[in-house]
This record gives structure tokens, C-alpha cells and sequence, in this order.
């Protein structure tokens, strides 16, 4: 139980008539990557809007280190330790990189000089020192992604939430990516990654949910996924097997 | 990071000391030379004052409109909140406005911290919430229109004491004030550069920025809008008591009129608002063109008539003069406006983000050639 830092359960988010998010269950164990995935339209980041505050969920609940946070404001659920990146990335585009990072570490200091220290440090395990003091709004894609997860490292988390961090990259930048996330997790940060890349899923997560419109419809290992028929059906047709699709 | 050129500090020293010292030789004989006819170098203390004045209400709404990126555009209330709150209590119950000022101050955080609080607990944002501003400020001209405490459309005549003194906050020369609005300005610069450099400061940056993402990374951002707009109303109200003390005369036509509001903003926006000294820089370079363009095409005119003028059939060359003539000599009585009018078009159309900002990259490009 002491391992557990998040869990949802029966987490339902209605527009109107549809249902979004659907009785929704994620459990995530400290020092993990747990992957959430789902076809496109599957409702994973209407989920990670609930989990992070940025929507209020119509049933369910969320607990955070045994704390209900429904309804949270998302600057009070990050002040608890859970910070999220956006799909759409948010840069503060007229702010130079570093200042978008220091603006994460003011999260535990008031101290301007710590703060800049701080995001130097984070700049440094994300591989960004170099482009410190170039303005956001001028970087390319991957530049944007890897301040969006400096930013919400910044903040230092327990429990980081990244929406398709690896969406839109080259294969280099993604490996690039893919190297910075390792470093988080080694660092003791658990992770739950949203991502449509299902390579990079299978050899980075831990654990995987896998959800289809609004619903779970398997959860388990990297392999157990792999093997689990609904997931083959829900991504590729009902007439794929594991075999074909792995071999 | 903005890597300031070490050059702009020396600047920044050099203007400050020509401007502490522009009363000791106002009424030299070299400046009342350059004065326009029939102006002493009182006057020039006077455009002096006005411009540390703006340039400080400047400073106060480039904390809320600049940093933290929320438009108002009822500032003008903030202003008379300040300028009625210290003249009330001076004339009903004698309190020194320098005492008063800080009660104005206070008045105005609390109802800035109201206006904050009912704006933003509704969502309100951009446009929405400027609207919000014009009609409060509005509201309130017409509730001290209305009042009779208030003086009502009267206005509020601050009585003057049989000695001047600095502890009524009235003076019968011009130096005092000049200095008092100097010091004014110097405290908006000093307030802007501890804001700018701050947590606080880069907050409001982050939440001008995007205020989801800002939400994201913690910052409560109604709670530091709000921060944002008592600490902005703050400031503008210690302005108006220095108006009020220094016109001797407040009536809510003056003293919360829209026209106010949009100044203090235009000054601001095109120095290069969001930054420590971009209302600064407006301020001193626009105030001094628009009573310029006003002492050389002002006037009530000469009687010519430019229609007339313009019907007029004669050699183009000629005409040509006569059209100079007509302008020096100060033919048209709004072509001061219009002419002020164009040069604001036009700056805003070179430099879209203000004139300190394309100051800085020229001075960086220089500096770069100079290596």
C-alpha cells in the first residue's frame, strides 16, 4: 500500500452525451514508468486532465499519497508533488529557456539565485545547458519537449505526468528523449507516460494501462500487453493475433 | 536573460544627474533662450514634473499591464482613489496627505484586491477583463459625481495653509514638487527592478505567458493576478494625492477620466511595457513631443482658412509655402493632437514591441562592432 502513489478508481468524465472517461482505473507504484496508452480519441489525456486538476472528474476518485484530490486546484496538486507536461506543448515563449525553468524551481524557493541554480542543475540532466539562454517561443519541437519536461522536473516532483513527450520527434531526438527519461526515473522520479510510439512504450515502461474508449481494457507488463488480444483488437482489427503482430 | 549593455547604466547615472540639478539652472539665461516665446523655465519644471508623474504611473500599471499581462484600462480609478481618499482626510479631518497617501494606498490595494477577486473568480480574462476596468472606473467617476462628500461635480478645493510647509505637502515654488514627483518615479523604477528580479515577478511573466502552463508548475494564478493588481493600484493611488497637491483642485472629470487611463497606458506600451524601464523611457520621449507639437502648431490659430487654401488656385510651389506658413504659424488649433496622433501610429507600426526594446537590440548590435 506504502508503494502506491496514485490511484484511480472508477473515474468518469462526461461532454454532454459522451463519456469521455469511463470508469477509469490507474494505479501507479513509486519508482515506476507506467505507461497509459489507448488508440487515438481513447480519452488519455482527458484522463491525465482529471488526475492533474486541469478537469473535474463527474465520478471517481483520485487519490495522491492516500489524499483525495478531486477537484484540486492543478497549482495545489503540484505543490503536493505531482507535476504534468502538456500534449500541446506550453512554453513561456518570451521567456529564454533557463527563465522557463527557474519559474519551475521558484515551486520550492523564493531565492532568485537559487532558483536559477536549480534549473541549471535540471538543464544539465535534461542535456538543454547549451540552449539556456535562447527564448522558448524560438525553439524547434524537440527543443520545446525537452523544456517542457525541465520545467516540470524543475518543480521536482515525485510523480511526473508527460503527454506524449516523444510525439513529433525525430528518431534521434526521441532516443535523446528516451535517455533523459531513464535519468528521471534513476533519479528516483516515477513516471507516467502518455505515448502513441508503442516501441518506446514497450521498452520503457514498467507497467501499462491500456484504455479504449474511456475504458480500461488491459493492464500488466510490458508483455502481458503485448499478449492481450482486446489490446491487438482495439489497435489493429479484430483478426490480428500476438503472433502476427510481434513476429 | 536579458544581457544589459553596461553602456545604458551610464545613461541611465548621467540623465539622472542632469535631471537633479535642471531646477538649480532653470531660470538661467541659456535655457530661457531655448524656451519657446513668452515660457520661463518654470514651465520647463512644470513639463518636468508631468512626465515623472506619467512616468511613474507608468511603472504602477507596468506591474499589472506590463508584467503579469492584464490589460486595464481603468487605472485612472486607482489614480482618484488616491487623489480623494488623502484630500478628504486632509480637509474634513486635517490629516497630513502624507499620511493620507498611504491610507489612499491602502483604500486602493483593498479595492483592487475586490476588483481582482470578482474578475478573475469568473474567468474573466484579455478584453473581458479591461472591459471590467473601463466600467468600474467609469462607475466610480459617477458615484463622486454623485456624492456630496465627495464635493460632487464641484470637485474638492484643497485649502491652502497661510504657510507653506512640507508637512501640509503644499509648496509655493515648483522645486519641491519637482522633486517629490522625481523621487515619485525613482521608487516605480526601484519597485519594478525588485518585482522584475523576484519569484513574484517571474510569475506574473508566466502566467502573462500562459496561465495553464503556469498552473502547471504550481503558481496559483488568481492569486498572484490579484497580488498583481493591489500592488499596481498601490502605487497609482500614491500618484494621484501627488496630483491632487500639486493642481490644489480635484473633480472626478479629471481625475478618473478615460482619457487618464489611456495615457498612463500609451506611455508605457510604447516605451515597451513588461519592462523595468520601457514606461520610463515612453514617457520621456513622447510627453516632451506632444507639448512641443502643441506649443508649435497650437495656438488659436490665425484666421486663415485651409479650405479656403486648398481652393485656392495658384502655382503648386507657392501653394506649398503657403501651406507651411499656415502650419507655423499655428493654423490648424487641433493639428497638434493629429500631428501627436500620427507619430503614435507610426511608432507603433515600427516598433510593435516599444522603443526601449529596439533601443536595447541597437545597442547590442553596436556593442558587437565595437568588439
Amino acid at each position: 500500500m506504502n508503494n502506491i502513489l496514485l490511484k484511480a478508481t472508477g473515474v468518469t468524465k462526461r461532454f454532454g452525451g459522451l463519456v469521455a472517461v469511463d470508469q477509469a482505473d490507474i494505479t501507479v507504484e513509486r519508482g515506476r514508468i507506467t505507461g497509459l496508452i489507448g488508440p487515438n480519441g481513447a480519452g488519455k489525456t482527458t484522463f491525465f486532465n482529471l488526475i492533474s486538476g486541469f478537469m473535474n472528474p463527474d465520478e471517481g476518485d483520485i487519490i495522491y499519497k492516500g489524499q483525495r484530490i478531486n477537484g484540486m486546484r492543478p497549482s495545489n496538486i503540484c505543490k503536493l508533488g505531482m507535476t504534468r507536461t502538456f500534449q500541446i506543448v506550453k512554453p513561456f515563449p518570451e521567456l529564454s529557456v533557463l527563465e522557463n525553468v527557474m519559474i519551475g524551481a521558484f515551486n520550492n524557493t523564493a531565492n532568485t539565485a537559487r532558483a536559477r541554480q536549480k534549473a541549471r542543475d535540471v538543464l544539465e540532466l535534461v542535456d538543454y545547458s547549451e540552449f539556456a539562454s535562447i527564448s522558448a517561443g524560438a525553439l524547434p519541437v524537440a527543443g520545446r519537449k525537452r523544456v517542457e519536461v525541465a520545467k516540470a522536473l524543475a518543480t521536482e516532483p515525485e510523480l511526473l505526468l508527460l503527454d506524449e513527450v516523444l510525439a513529433g520527434l525525430t528518431p534521434t531526438e526521441m532516443w535523446g528523449m528516451i535517455e533523459v527519461l531513464g535519468r528521471v526515473r534513476d533519479a528516483g522520479i516515477s513516471i507516467v507516460i502518455v505515448e502513441h510510439v508503442m516501441a518506446v512504450i514497450m521498452s520503457l515502461c514498467d507497467h501499462i494501462v491500456v484504455i479504449n474508449n474511456g475504458k480500461n481494457i488491459g493492464s500488466g507488463s510490458p508483455q502481458e500487453i503485448s499478449d492481450n488480444p482486446a489490446v491487438l483488437e482495439a489497435y489493429l482489427g479484430a483478426d490480428f493475433t500476438a503472433n502476427e503482430v510481434m513476429g | 536573460m536579458y544581457s544589459r549593455p553596461k553602456i545604458s547604466f551610464t545613461i541611465y547615472a548621467v540623465a539622472l544627474l542632469v535631471l537633479l540639478s535642471l531646477p538649480i539652472y532653470s531660470e538661467s539665461n541659456f535655457i530661457v533662450a531655448l524656451m519657446p516665446d513668452g515660457l520661463s523655465g518654470s514651465a520647463l519644471l512644470h513639463v518636468g514634473i508631468l512626465i515623472f508623474m506619467f512616468a511613474y504611473l507608468g511603472s504602477s500599471w507596468n506591474i499589472l499591464g506590463g508584467f503579469a499581462g492584464q490589460l486595464s484600462l481603468g487605472h485612472a480609478a486607482f489614480f482618484g482613489i488616491g487623489a480623494y481618499t488623502s484630500s478628504l482626510l486632509y480637509v474634513h479631518f486635517g490629516l497630513t496627505p502624507w499620511v493620507g497617501m498611504i491610507a489612499g494606498a491602502g483604500l486602493a490595494a483593498i479595492v483592487g484586491y475586490g476588483l481582482g477577486f470578482v474578475s478573475y473568480k469568473y474567468g474573466l480574462k484579455g478584453p473581458f477583463f479591461a472591459l471590467v476596468t473601463i466600467a468600474f472606473a467609469e462607475i466610480l467617476r459617477l458615484l463622486f459625481l454623485y456624492f456630496d462628500f465627495t464635493g460632487g461635480p464641484l470637485g474638492l478645493l484643497i485649502p491652502l495653509t497661510s504657510e507653506y510647509s512640507f508637512w501640509e505637502y503644499q509648496f509655493r515654488e515648483k522645486e519641491p514638487y519637482y522633486y517629490i514627483a522625481l523621487g515619485l518615479m525613482i521608487f516605480g523604477i526601484v519597485i519594478s527592478a525588485i518585482v522584475s528580479t523576484s519569484k513574484f515577478g517571474y510569475y506574473l511573466r508566466a502566467i502573462r505567458e500562459s496561465e495553464d502552463a503556469a498552473e502547471a508548475v504550481g503558481i496559483h494564478s488568481m492569486r498572484y493576478k490579484m497580488h498583481a493588481v493591489a500592488l499596481s493600484a498601490a502605487m497609482t493611488a500614491l500618484g494621484g494625492t501627488f496630483y491632487a497637491q500639486y493642481t490644489q483642485y480635484i473633480v472626478p472629470d479629471d481625475v478618473i477620466k478615460i482619457a487618464l487611463s489611456i495615457e498612463i497606458i500609451l506611455f508605457a506600451v510604447i516605451g515597451g511595457s513588461g519592462l523595468v524601464m520601457g514606461p520610463i523611457i515612453g514617457t520621456f520621449l513622447l510627453v516632451p513631443v506632444g507639448e512641443m507639437s502643441r506649443v508649435i502648431f497650437g495656438g488659436g490659430g490665425s484666421g486663415a482658412s485651409l479650405v479656403a487654401l486648398i481652393n485656392e488656385n495658384m502655382p503648386g510651389g507657392e501653394k506649398l509655402a503657403k501651406y507651411i506658413d499656415y502650419l507655423s504659424s499655428g493654423g490648424g488649433g487641433g493639428l497638434a493632437i493629429l500631428l501627436y496622433g500620427v507619430i503614435l501610429i507610426v511608432v507603433c507600426l515600427i516598433l510593435p514591441r516599444g522603443i526601449l526594446p529596439a533601443l536595447n537590440k541597437l545597442g547590442a548590435k553596436m556593442g558587437q562592432r565595437d568588439e
